[in-house]
């Protein structure tokens, strides 16, 4: 397991630099520049050149990226052109509610698509399955938008009984915070339950026709404990990679959620700097995001090598 | 629009909440295509290109019909609704409570020398006081200066208020003007402000409470400019301290001092007890907190849920429903805002001026500020608002004669049309308003190809010339002066004028406009202006928006000043 995990952080290097050096080429290449969307309504053209100049937007871009790999490496990610932030104090500080939230939505989808995937998958072709089915359709079908306006509407307008927007940091009260991310985070886990029920229903109907299951049955066991032990355990694998791939969606994507609930997430910085061209922080904020859904996926490598013995890659 | 009715909360959606959960979300879908395409609006940070403030989104098709017919269109004159005038009831102001404020997008910096966002302004004017004040009828009022004289065109005296405190505890005096004039003019600042002061000689010291400008040249602009951002004065010692940092901790003199800001979630400020320039007892909230809600229906749903107390802009599709809403106070805030195009004069189609008349013949803009804005706003006869002075209500705006326009067609020898590029905002209401065009356009046989474009691509397309047609959202500034001059004056590089317009005649009625200092004179100017600026069509104009905002009914004696700022030393909650 040890040179599994040395391997795959090595791994990591090549694929940082590819996303590092794709991020930074995009971004340069678009059309726009920091100054001009920062100064919008100045006319001062010589202010403009020289702060460009002392940005070091004038380089060509080869030499703007080592440069910023170089500071990087050693561990300066610069800071913010539009307000002087240090990058890496404004994505700490929202790290923590993105990866709040990110758990929060996936404990809600778990505890939904757990119960509906494996009831749907033992009363195959029953009412209840077809529920299992109605919930994940509508899950996949509805936008996160329109699921989020309709929580609020609901929840937070008439029922007054969650906030409708904002973040309150455990800081202020456990119960305030848990309140303040429900509701986005029933958004973001709901369509995620239902990818995920889907997905264990079909795993686990495959594995309930295994030999081993029905050997399993016809030695006497209870039926909980043949679903338990035999089929989950072995149905997991496909639901470990979803679950993998959206950890890392979640930390750095759930970019509309946080629009419309007005989290201070990373989705929401990502946009905000993309689209003031502050290019420090794009860059610096997109290599964590990918560092993060790296690391990720090398959680879900060795979870599988726990579900699976069989599976050990060393 | 949903809480217009008081039922008590129910814990079953009936059918008629289900329909009008099923309103709310039509309206959602319009939202969805803003969420979709451009989820970072709020992230433009310059107030210039189509500003999330300023183009807001649009309704949805189908509630728009409905929508269209209530808003009445009453632009020019801020009226200030009954209930925001506590001198009607008679009760006295009192102290205390927190005012929770939704902004629509995220301020950029606390700097009022780096600041180039119309949202930082909101809060500025709450944390810092300038010179000169605008009252609500745009007048310039003494502000931290009680008085100034102009000895000669050349000279402004100010005689500044004594006994006022930084919040760093530091004495406001003399030699803190002349820091900040200096600051600015500093190239060490890049600041933002040079362009807005560059008549400005130098600010000299005459005496501890007396500070002269001297000027490179006449500028009758230049005090209404100092009732902004230009005439915000810093706390010297806090610039020394703070250094770049001062971008995330501003000190001033204003009514309230900063706390603290977390990005994204939220800013504070509290009442600042040594504040003297308020009169009978204020400032009297004891705090300010300002959420950016970057969803213009979240925000709507906050403040209609209580979770916020004031927004600062309602969306032209919701202007009807909060009006008719009891449990909410709503106001049109007139505003100094021009929105249009720039027409690129400086390469084809549009260097050939007949064509430039074809196409604003062609465009209707009394029905674009029905049906697009649904009447939340006026029809523009030029780059000057009707909340202005010099507003000249005797210009209509230009009619739409399709028969005239392809007479211009035939005229620049283009008699079966042309096609052209008009790049816009992703905005719903800056595409709604481009397919409008399209289509008017259509009928005259100009062919219109639309391109949609984030704010930064814009500044950066319209800076190098490169486009036929963009759109254009100016904020505005108190004298007509921060309409016109930047964007219509021959210039060597492109500034604001991205048109590359360039008139003799023009050059010399805005210089003139400078020098003339009486406000008669100066207005008949600007007539003048508008009338060749129609006749040349550099700009096709089309709409000033009006700023509506809302607010609870607790709040009291909110002051709208039609520069759209929310100034809160006089406001109270009951």
């Amino acid at each position: 397991m040890g040179t599994l995990i040395l391997r795959r952080l090595a791994a990591m290097i090549p694929v940082l630099v590819l996303v590092t050096f794709g991020v930074f080429s995009f971004i340069h290449l678009t059309p726009g520049d920091p100054i001009d969307a920062m100064m919008g309504e100045s006319f001062d053209a010589a202010a403009k050149e020289r702060i460009r100049v002392e940005l070091g937007l004038d380089q060509p871009i080869h030499v703007q990226y080592l440069t910023w790999i170089g500071r990087v490496v050693r561990g300066d990610f610069g800071r913010s052109i539009r307000d002087n932030e240090p990058v890496i104090e404004n994505v700490s500080r929202r790290i923590g509610v993105s990866l709040q939230l990110a758990a929060y939505a996936m404990a809600i989808s778990l505890a939904v698509a757990f119960p509906v995937g494996i009831l749907s998958a033992t009363h195959r072709n029953s009412p209840i399955d077809g529920f299992g089915t109605m919930f994940a359709l509508f899950g996949i079908c509805m936008p996160n938008f329109l699921i989020a306006l309709l929580l609020i509407y609901v929840f937070g307008v008439k029922l007054a009984w969650l906030p409708i927007s904002g973040y309150s940091p455990p800081d202020d009260g456990l119960v305030a915070w848990v309140r303040s991310l429900t509701l986005p985070a029933i958004t973001l886990g709901l369509a995620l339950a239902a990818v995920v029920t889907r997905t264990l229903r079909s795993s686990l109907l495959e594995t309930l026709s295994e030999d081993y299951v029905r050997t399993a049955r016809a030695k006497g066991l209870a039926e909980y404990l043949v679903i338990r032990r035999h089929a989950l355990k072995n149905g997991l694998i496909p639901v470990v990679t979803i679950l993998g791939l959206q950890l890392g969606t979640l930390i750095g994507g759930a970019v509309i959620t946080e629009f419309i609930f007005a989290l201070p997430g990373v989705g929401r910085l990502v946009v905000s700097a993309i689209f003031s061209r502050d290019y420090p922080m794009v860059q610096g904020v997109i290599l964590l995001i990918a560092i993060g859904f790296v690391l990720s996926n090398l959680l879900v490598d060795i979870v599988y090598g726990w579900l699976d013995p069989r599976i050990r890659y060393g | 629009m949903l809480a217009t009715d008081s039922r008590p909360p129910r814990r079953h959606l009936s059918r008629r909440g289900f329909l009008q959960a099923f309103a709310v979300l039509s309206g959602g879908l319009a939202l969805s295509a803003a969420c979709g395409q451009q989820p970072g609006a709020p992230a433009k940070p310059a107030e210039s290109k189509p500003a999330e403030a300023a183009k807001p989104a649009a309704p949805a098709a189908t509630t728009a019909p409905a929508a269209a017919a209530a808003p009445a269109s009453k632009p020019a004159e801020s009226k200030p609704a009954e209930a925001a005038k506590p001198a009607a009831s008679g009760e006295a102001p009192k102290k205390g409570g927190t005012l929770r404020v939704g902004l629509t997008t995220e301020a950029v910096t606390m700097d009022p020398h780096l600041s180039g966002s119309k949202i930082d302004r909101m809060i500025y004017h709450n944390v810092y006081e300038p010179l000169v004040v605008l009252d609500t009828r745009l007048q310039i009022k003494p502000g931290l200066a009680d008085s100034w004289t102009q000895p000669d065109p050349k000279t402004i005296v100010f005689k500044l208020r004594q006994g006022v405190k930084f919040h760093d505890g530091t004495e406001f005096d003399a030699e803190s003007v002349k820091f900040n004039f200096d600051r600015m003019q500093n190239p060490e600042t890049k600041s933002v402000r040079t362009g807005e002061i560059a008549n400005v000689q130098n600010a000299e010291v005459v005496d501890k409470y007396t500070v002269k400008l001297n000027l490179k040249k006449p500028d009758a602009a230049l005090l209404a400019t100092l009732t902004d951002r230009a005439g915000m004065i810093i706390s010297p010692e806090a610039v020394k301290k703070f250094g770049a940092d001062l971008q995330r901790n501003p000190v001033g003199t204003g009514p309230f001092q900063f706390v603290e800001w977390i990005k994204d979630d939220h800013l504070t400020v509290k009442r600042f007890d040594g504040y003297v320039g308020a009169k009978d007892g204020g400032p009297y909230l004891d705090q300010v907190r300002y959420r950016p809600i970057p969803d213009d229906t979240v925000k709507l749903q906050s403040l209609i849920g209580g979770e916020i107390d004031f927004m600062d802009y309602v969306q032209p599709r919701d202007v009807a429903g909060v009006k008719g809403n009891s449990n909410l106070v709503e106001i049109d805030v007139a505003s100094l805002a021009a929105f249009g195009y720039q027409l690129n004069t400086t390469r084809p189609p549009f260097d050939n001026k007949a064509l430039r008349l074809a196409v604003a013949h062609g465009i209707d803009n009394e029905a674009i500020t029905k049906g697009v804005w649904l009447g939340v706003g006026t029809a523009a006869n030029g780059p000057i608002s009707p909340a202005s002075w010099a507003y000249d209500s005797s210009i209509p705006p230009i009619k739409r004669d399709v028969a005239k326009a392809k007479q211009f067609l035939a005229e620049a020898g283009k008699p079966d049309g042309f096609t052209f590029t008009l790049s816009t905002g992703q905005t719903p209401i800056a595409s709604q308003e481009a397919e409008a065009i399209k289509a008017m356009l259509a009928e005259v046989g100009i062919t219109v190809e639309i391109q949609l474009v984030d704010g930064a691509r814009g500044q950066a397309d319209g800076n190098a010339r490169n486009f036929d047609m963009t759109s254009y959202a100016w904020s505005g500034r108190p004298d007509p002066d921060g309409n016109t001059f930047q964007f219509f004056k021959t210039q060597p590089g492109s500034g604001l004028n991205w048109a590359g317009y360039s008139n003799p005649k023009v050059d010399e009625i805005l210089d003139k406009t400078r020098e003339v200092s009486d406000q008669a004179e100066r207005k008949k100017l600007y007539s003048e202006l508008v009338k060749i600026l129609q006749a040349d069509s550099p700009w096709i104009f089309v709409v000033h928006p009006v700023e509506p905002k809302a607010f609870s009914p607790k709040v009291q004696n909110y002051d709208p000043v039609p520069d759209g700022m929310m100034r809160f030393k006089d406001v109270w909650l009951k």
